[in-house]
């Protein structure tokens, strides 16, 4: 099995590494948002994955509950939930990302409770004021932990921790910086199963493979024969398959502006600090999502930066129907790419993979646009 | 209004307001003439001089900031800004039918569509790009109870270049007794409000004014009293007042708390509730049914409301908004004045009852429902309302267990008719009130 093979591994909720996790009597907690610190969790000796829903095909209790324009990410987690497909889980952990994260755990706690539940209130917008309050939000979330667990999280196993966490990003940036090369040395649909395992298994182990697979593409010769350089931004996007749809069209994904990229790896935790300081800095300063308000300039800015670092041709701005931030915050982009002139594509998608005809076509014209310029 | 009050308010709006506040005319017109027929009581006088007052803050280069529905303005009015409640507009076009030009022309530029983003503040998207709104000096805004407003003010800056700024509302409660108590929102709520007012001192070259604010809060205060006790004497069977009254005071709160004007208007409306139950007259004659209704009134469709009163002597006794929570605090201090702004901005209508967890919502349904004896719920949900409509279900779920009183939920949108309209809105209730409730 190559190690690419084995990331693949990690693709179903419970995968083999959550598996021999919980044989060891230990607890696994899910997560919905990439603004929950997983280092807390990780320094109480829980293993927190990023909660998703993977396998779902109808959501008729999500209809019912969420209502039909509750977006399709929601919809399937509370159908799953409800369904007790994350019965493997010993609690859940969420916060105000969005109304509709934050409305699936309430009907999650109402319909379908899980053993352990804990919601962090983050601000909305950055500064030294809501730092402050966020700093105050982390103790209570790990005061939580050690008293529903029985654990102890010292300063230590925070620094140790964060350590880990810092390792994993540092990798991921070193692998994701090759993506720049005119001949990349890893696909856009290989780099998501990366970013999905990065949030779903043990991070010294995750951390082992990423190594290996970086000396395994250590020299290799990369992929050239694609038509166009993509950026692909935008909804929370956890399924591989959308990106392989675009690749097989020609198009080479070598950067990304979504939850599980970037903004999750792209600068690493002060370890010189207080560590509840850091983390609460760390969390509120990094690229931020569209829920953050008064960063959209910085958001855009980010994003404009790595179209010129990763040579982008054109960008697929995905974007789950019903998403109200991601709407508003691709309405701002689009108007900065245009200004640039740089071409980009406007897909709407569902959660679950569908209209995949249609998705195709409109790629396959993008990319005939891409050709010609 | 007599003949030549009508006069005097009709010929302020003649001449050109410029193109930036043909908009805002149309609506000043609209109001006369609809005024015209109703006594010139101090409603009335209040929002047609707050027509009057952003004109002249035009001519004068006064500051206008403009902010969304979520926070009573006082701390603006103590700091001699104008304030321009947002959604005065989408409210004020929806019975004239004025959204939908710029719903459509919001659609066509790509900001968001009716399902997931809404149109309280869509609409001046495309009113922005035809030039006929006016945009402010500053903004701003409190990122809930929803995503639709902190997108959007983020979009309104991107397209007016107007700095903004924002507050975060936390999740918890101040209340001891709440189980999602949190000792530290209140100082939090507090340091954000001093650095509101440090942000509004440097944006407009001058020092609040402490003495000023303090009476300001003080008008607040009466204000919010008056409106506590009009709430209060909805209570009595039969409700003394008609089914809109309870909303006039939102209005009254969210446009012109911190003024003696709404200190006049709330008294007004509370009196009048009092006479009426002192001299046994109801709001809708020979009631039976009283409605809760745990969401916003349909604004594009007047007639509704009267419709209900009309054909089921049904009564809705407050909306969402109309429901207001924020009670009067101690402002005997400057630092207790700022703990009555924080207060309010947790408390205000529907932040206070969706900024949180689901129980809050819940909490105020089955409160509203035993506290005001409510027959029936109806709550008609905007699409795109996804922190609201997200949580009915269960709400509704709560109050048939526990209470006993059944709900009827819809989706539609308040602001643009075309999308449910007003046949189909009278078909539902029509079919709940009569096969369900009476």
């Amino acid at each position: 099995m190559t190690i690419l093979e084995k990331f693949y591994q990690s693709i179903p909720l419970e995968n083999p590494w959550i598996e021999s996790w919980k044989k060891e009597g230990k607890k696994v907690l899910g997560t919905f948002c990439s603004y929950i610190p997983d280092e807390i969790i990780y320094a109480a000796d829980i293993l927190p994955i990023r909660i998703r829903a993977k396998g779902c095909a109808e959501t008729p209790m999500g209809d019912a509950y969420l209502t039909q324009t509750a977006c399709s990410f929601t919809r399937c987690c509370l159908e799953m939930a409800n369904r007790k497909q994350y019965n493997f889980l010993d609690g859940m952990i969420s916060c105000n990302s969005c109304d509709q994260i934050r409305r699936l755990f309430d009907n999650i706690r109402f319909k379908a409770p899980p053993p352990f539940h804990h919601f962090l209130s983050v601000p909305g917008n950055v500064n030294e004021t809501t730092i402050d309050w966020f700093k105050h939000e982390l103790t209570k979330f790990k005061e939580t932990l050690e008293e529903n667990f029985s654990v102890d999280i010292s300063d230590n196993k925070l620094r140790d921790a964060i350590k880990i966490y810092n390792k994993s990003r540092t990798l991921l940036k070193e692998l994701y910086m090759l993506r720049k090369n005119t001949a990349p040395p890893i696909s856009g649909t290989d780099m998501m199963n990366i970013l999905l395992t990065n949030v779903s298994i043990p991070k010294e182990q995750f951390n082992e493979l990423l190594s290996q697979q970086l000396q395994e593409i250590d020299g290799k010769e990369g992929i050239s024969d694609y038509k166009a350089r993509i950026m692909l931004a935008g909804s929370m996007l956890d399924d591989p398959d959308y990106v392989k749809i675009i690749e097989e069209l020609g198009g080479l994904v070598v950067t990304d502006a979504y939850c599980l990229g970037p903004r999750y790896f792209w600068d690493n935790v002060d370890e010189t600090k207080n560590p509840m300081d850091a983390l609460a800095n760390y969390y509120m300063s990094r690229v931020s999502c569209p829920r953050m308000a008064g960063r959209q300039s910085n958001r855009v800015e980010h994003i404009v930066d790595l179209i010129k670092e990763f040579n982008v041709d054109g960008v697929i701005l995905q974007r789950m129907k019903f998403c109200a931030l991601w709407w508003g915050e691709i309405f701002i982009i689009r108007k900065k790419l245009k200004e640039l002139n740089i071409p980009f594509l406007d897909l709407e998608r569902e959660y679950v993979m569908s209209g995949v005809g249609a998705m195709k076509t409109r790629v396959q014209g993008f990319m005939e646009v891409l050709e010609a310029r | 209004m007599d003949d030549e009050t009508y006069r005097k308010y009709k010929k302020l709006g003649r001449g050109s307001w410029g193109k930036d506040l043909s908009l805002w005319k149309t609506m000043y017109l609209g109001f006369i003439n609809l005024a015209k027929e109703e006594e010139f009581n101090p409603f009335v006088e209040m929002f047609a001089n707050m027509f009057l007052r952003v004109v002249n803050a035009r001519k004068e280069g006064k500051p206008i900031i403009m902010y969304p529905f979520n926070f009573e303005p006082a701390l603006f009015i103590a700091m001699n800004l104008t304030p321009l409640m947002q959604e005065t507009f989408s409210v004020g076009l929806a019975p004239l039918k004025l959204n939908e030009p710029y719903i459509d022309i919001t659609n066509k530029m790509g900001y968001g569509d009716t399902p997931t983003l809404c149109n309280a503040q869509r609409p001046i998207v495309g009113a922005y790009k035809q030039g006929v709104a006016p945009i402010p000096d500053l903004m701003f805004f409190t990122p809930t109870p929803c995503n639709a407003i902190t997108m959007s003010y983020q979009v309104f800056q991107q397209l007016t270049d107007v700095p903004y700024f924002t507050m975060d509302v936390p999740y918890w409660a101040y209340d001891q007794l709440n189980e999602f108590y949190d000792e530290k929102i209140i100082d939090y709520m507090v340091k954000q409000t001093k650095d509101l007012i440090f942000w509004l001192e440097k944006e407009t070259n001058q020092k609040l004014d402490l003495e000023k604010f303090q009476q300001t809060m003080k008008l607040v205060n009466e204000a919010r009293q008056n409106v506590l006790e009009f709430n209060e004497l909805l209570k009595n069977v039969p409700c003394p007042m008609p089914s809109l009254a309870g909303f006039m005071n939102f209005t009254a709160m969210a446009t012109h708390s911190g003024t003696i004007e709404a200190v006049k208007a709330t008294k007004y409306i509370r009196d009048e509730a009092a006479e009426n139950i002192k001299s046994g007259i109801a709001g809708v004659p020979d009631e039976k049914v009283r409605i809760a209704w745990p969401y916003t009134h349909i604004f594009f469709d007047v007639d509704l409301l009267p419709w209900i009163e009309e054909t089921f002597q049904a009564v809705v006794i407050l909306d969402i908004l109309g429901y207001y929570p924020v009670l009067p605090h101690d402002v005997s201090t400057i630092e207790k004045c700022y703990e009555s702004v924080a207060k309010g901005v947790l408390d205000f209508s529907m932040v206070g009852t969706c900024r949180g967890n689901a129980e809050f919502y819940i909490d105020f349904c089955l409160n509203y429902v035993k506290d005001y004896k409510i027959d029936a719920m109806i709550i008609p949900m905007q699409f795109a309302c996804k922190h609201a409509y997200a949580i009915t279900r269960i709400a509704a779920e709560a109050v048939r267990e526990q209470l006993g009183i059944p709900t009827l939920i819809f989706g539609v949108d308040p602001y643009d008719s075309r999308e449910v309209t007003s046949e189909t809105i009278k078909a539902k209730i029509s079919e709940f009130l009569t096969q369900v409730v009476l």
